[in-house]
């Protein structure tokens, strides 16, 4: 009995998890008491057509359950569509900006060169918080907005700093104002994308959907 | 076509296992096992629900609002109190109703082409 308990507990893990977190232990039940009541037909073939009968239940029922699973996941899959999105915009933001800034300086635009400290602080800031933004989201449960605004606040300030500190011991010619109001803009910039971005979040959170 | 969940005839017709468990739960509060054997018994064993089927349309049930779990207990003494009942609802209730209104008339179209005899009054 405690063999053939284990190994249907063994044949339930074919079920989806959330399926088993919900139903295990009542199967296991139904399932000692029907073996229970099964038990003295057991002689001649009343083993074999006891387990085929579990088994044929396992197969029509497995891939019914994940479907529906899979069903559920489809909005995991919605998020993660929402999130590349914002991925490949902070991408698209990134590379515009370094294209602007190239042109900048190869046709010698003054009016871009003046903004490339804040255009190198946006690319440098944008890459490392963005990416660990994602993260902190993904792992932890705090506020995304509050997670961005913490992290590009770092990010943007500890190399305004350093740089200021270094470049202007390294070189007379460095404008270490100019790299701290390049860091500025940038925090201000991001922050303003995540927040933009937490604003249209909320609104398709609250926007009532059709057919419910 | 969109399913109103809260007209009974927009579930119909009900997967013969579904049909069962209501139709063993109508008599009062009954666990899985319970209802197994309800099921084994009112269709003369035709019908034997496997633990994936039962607790799959369980699932299924509960979620449509048709069956939900009993807070009190039958029988507290003589029961495993892990045990969970489950209870028809209203909303069930009006289903089944469904769906033996249903069956019946195709039990009468049935008795009119004379694949099965009348009953005798």
């Amino acid at each position: 009995m405690f063999k053939a308990e284990k190994f249907f507990q063994v044949l339930l893990l074919a079920y989806p998890r959330q399926f088993r977190r919900e139903y295990e232990r009542e199967m296991v039940t139904v399932f000692r008491d029907c073996y229970r009541a099964t038990e003295p037909r057991f002689r001649a073939l009343g083993a074999s057509a006891f387990w085929a009968h579990i088994f044929l239940d396992l197969v029509q029922t497995v891939p019914k359950e994940h479907f529906e699973d899979f069903g559920r996941k489809n909005l995991f899959m919605k998020n993660l569509k929402k999130d590349v999105l914002a991925l490949i915009g902070c991408a698209a933001i990134i590379i515009f900006a370094l294209l602007l800034l190239t042109y900048g300086r190869k046709h010698e635009v003054s009016s871009i060169l003046i903004f490339g400290y804040a255009l190198d602080a946006m690319v440098t800031a944008g890459v490392a918080g963005n990416l660990i933004v994602f993260l902190l989201v993904k792992i932890t449960r705090f506020n995304p907005l509050r997670i961005a605004f913490w992290t590009f606040l770092i990010v943007n300030a500890v190399p305004a700093v350093v740089l200021a500190i270094i470049s202007s011991r390294l070189s007379p010619a460095s404008r270490p104002g100019a790299t701290v109001i390049g860091y500025a803009v940038s925090f201000v910039f991001w922050l303003g994308i995540h927040w933009m971005w937490a604003q249209w979040q909320n609104g398709e959170r609250l926007a009532p959907s059709n057919g419910q | 076509m969109t399913r109103n969940k809260s007209d009974p005839e927009s579930l119909l017709p009900l997967r013969p296992s579904v049909f069962h468990i209501l139709l063993a739960l109508s008599d009062g509060d009954l666990h899985g096992y319970g209802i197994m054997q309800e099921v084994a018994e009112h269709t003369g064993g035709q019908i034997k629900l496997g633990p994936g089927t039962l607790y799959g349309a369980i699932k299924r049930l509960l979620s449509d609002r048709l069956i939900v779990e009993a807070d009190e207990r039958p029988d507290p003494e003589l029961d495993d109190e892990r045990r969970r009942y489950y209870r028809l609802t209203d909303f069930g209730q009006r289903v089944l109703k469904a769906e033996v209104r249903r069956i019946s008339k195709m039990v009468a179209v049935a008795q009119g082409k004379r694949l099965i005899p009348k009953p005798r009054n």
